[in-house]
């Protein structure tokens, strides 16, 4: 496996805040990896600097071998970006879209025409290819997101947040593509607040909280270390003896959804839990990713 | 890279391209205005405010009205094709259409958009006059007005320079005004305070604006235009176009750039 991104030690001050402190990040060929964490955790500014948006105040950026800081030009060349909200050129078709990306580029996409064909018929797009994207439904837009940031034939792609917004059936037309994707051995860049897509889709993920890359690894590794092998779902309504019990331990009140506490327990605790609350009726579950961004948001 | 050199690079030139793209391909009504435009304002100010003032002293000779005012609505086509074009258009591609952002996520950077933008002005500022001097031709060529033709295509290089000094001032605007709505303070405070000091369509005689019009490139086009024309004194006024327009685009582009990266880029 050949490193696409190394990203060491990134530091970027934005109105006198550090928010983003010391983050390291890679990727190679053929690997997704989920870029998470809660709202103001620093995913994307993290984010615009790896594809050359910001320059960071410390730290160093390699794409495909290229230091960014140095040759920004020439690390764009391997660099496809799919940003969150559409930026398609709305005086554009669809193909033209495609097209008019690609004069963004030197050397210029090889083979153009066939290219441009070739990336409708993938995206589906080839029916509304004359079409202008504003009436594109909201899956066809990001499909065109992606083809266009694909134009170029980029070794690394950025897709923030590709399936926001998307109903069910859309989400996983997308998912079907970056699969496919990164089956040809393209390395992805994801962040997304879906957690079910994260966890499907990623190969490694990197957790960010204010800042700093919080735990990176696989999606059970990162769960296991930061929330916790069980969560004991339990009704707040008896929770008194429940929040003592907490208390006793060091822990502060939990997530609470829908008026039920999500407590994130080891196994001696789920055990020890089971002989203090004989009696009380709970839930016992897996964790998930959501646990996880709760407890991030939790922390002060 | 050095933010002049972004000038000459290919990317500020595919940026160019994309914009001229849009616009060929709405030619038969994007050529219109610059067309009609002349006709009119020579029938408003030539022939309806040169009924009552038919001649006027110009470098001491007399001029008719209507002559007078043709070069001036050269230089008024170079600055308001090139202001206009860098205060709403490169606002809406900016804010609404998300253009810039699209070209960003390319090898394009943020210094060649900005030149993409002022250089587009200017191709755009000359296309219209290309335009606006065929209508004046054909007026000439009817007996409406006097004026040395053979001359026009002289004006275009000093057309497209001007023009991109125009677009660095009005990027200006585009990258500190807070919504569309309030384009309204450089339209009020900028553009008709210079339209109107420039001796476009009347000389300046009051002291004050003669004064103020030392600092207005608009004036100095205006003359310029007037003197290759209609014959008269240029190199004063050439001298105050070329040192106006290096001192907006050696100012103003590194000033856009700033201010865009913080607006655009949020660094």
């Amino acid at each position: 496996m050949s490193g696409l991104l190394d990203a060491r030690n990134l530091v970027k001050h934005l109105g006198g805040r550090r928010v983003v402190d010391g983050v390291d990040l890679a990727c190679e060929r053929s690997q997704i990896v989920g870029l998470l964490g809660p709202n103001g955790a620093g995913k994307t500014t993290t984010l615009r600097m790896l594809y050359g948006f910001l320059h960071p105040d410390e730290g160093r950026i390699l794409v495909d071998g290229v230091e960014l800081g140095r040759d920004l030009v020439r690390a764009k060349r391997s660099i496809g970006v799919c940003t969150q909200d559409d930026t398609f050129d709305g005086d554009f078709t669809v193909e033209q879209n495609l097209t008019i990306a690609a004069t963004y580029f030197r050397p210029r996409p090889t083979d153009l025409a066939r290219r441009v064909a070739e990336l409708l018929e993938r995206f589906e797009l080839g029916p509304y290819a004359r079409q202008k994207p504003e009436t594109l439904s909201g899956g066809y837009r990001r499909r065109l997101m992606i083809a266009r940031a694909l134009v170029h034939r980029p070794r690394l792609l950025f897709l923030d947040e590709p399936t926001t917004g998307l109903d069910p059936q859309a989400r996983m037309g997308v998912w079907d593509l970056v699969d496919g994707l990164r089956a040809e051995g393209l390395g992805i860049i994801l962040t997304t607040h879906y957690m079910d897509e994260a966890e499907r889709l990623s190969d490694a993920l990197t957790v960010l909280a204010r800042g700093r890359v919080v735990a990176r690894g696989t999606a059970k590794g990162v769960l296991g270390d930061l929330v916790g092998e069980h969560v004991i779902v339990v009704e707040v309504s008896p929770g008194a003896a429940v929040a003592a019990w907490l208390t006793a331990r060091g822990r502060g009140e939990p997530a609470s959804v829908l008026g039920a506490w999500h407590v994130p327990v080891s196994g001696e605790e789920l055990a020890e839990f089971a002989r203090a609350f004989p009696a009380l009726r709970y839930e016992v579950r897996g964790p998930t990713l959501d646990d996880l961004f709760m407890k991030l948001s939790l922390t002060p | 890279m050095s933010w002049l050199a972004a000038a000459l690079e290919w990317q500020s030139r595919a940026v160019v391209a994309r914009h001229l793209r849009v616009y060929m391909r709405n030619w038969h009504t994007a050529f219109l205005p610059p067309a009609v435009e002349p006709v009119t304002m020579l029938l408003a100010f030539g022939v309806g405010l040169g009924g009552y003032v038919a001649t006027l002293t110009w470098q001491g000779r007399p001029i008719e009205y209507m002559s007078y005012v043709a070069p001036g609505l050269l230089a008024y086509a170079t600055f308001m094709t090139a202001i206009f074009q860098s205060l709403f258009a490169a606002f809406i591609r900016m804010r609404f259409q998300r253009t810039w952002e699209g070209q960003l996520t390319t090898q394009v950077a943020l210094p060649h958009v900005v030149w993409g933008e002022v250089l587009w002005a200017g191709l755009l500022s000359t296309m219209y006059v290309v335009i606006v001097a065929a209508v004046l031709a054909g007026l000439h060529a009817a007996g409406f007005l006097h004026m040395r033709v053979a001359l026009l295509p002289a004006l275009l290089p000093l057309v497209f320079v001007a023009g991109c000094g125009f677009a660095a001032l009005g990027l200006c605007f585009t990258a500190i005004v807070p919504t569309i709505d309030h384009m309204n303070l450089p339209v009020f405070l900028l553009v008709l305070p210079m339209g109107l000091l420039s001796s476009t369509y009347f000389p300046l005689a009051n002291p004050v604006l003669v004064a103020l019009s030392v600092v207005n490139p608009l004036h100095h086009l205006a003359q310029v235009f007037r003197g290759i024309l209609l014959g008269g004194p240029v190199a004063g006024h050439l001298a105050g176009v070329l040192i106006l327009s290096a001192l907006m685009l050696g100012i103003l582009v590194p000033l856009d750039l700033r201010l865009l990266r913080r607006r655009v880029l949020g660094d």
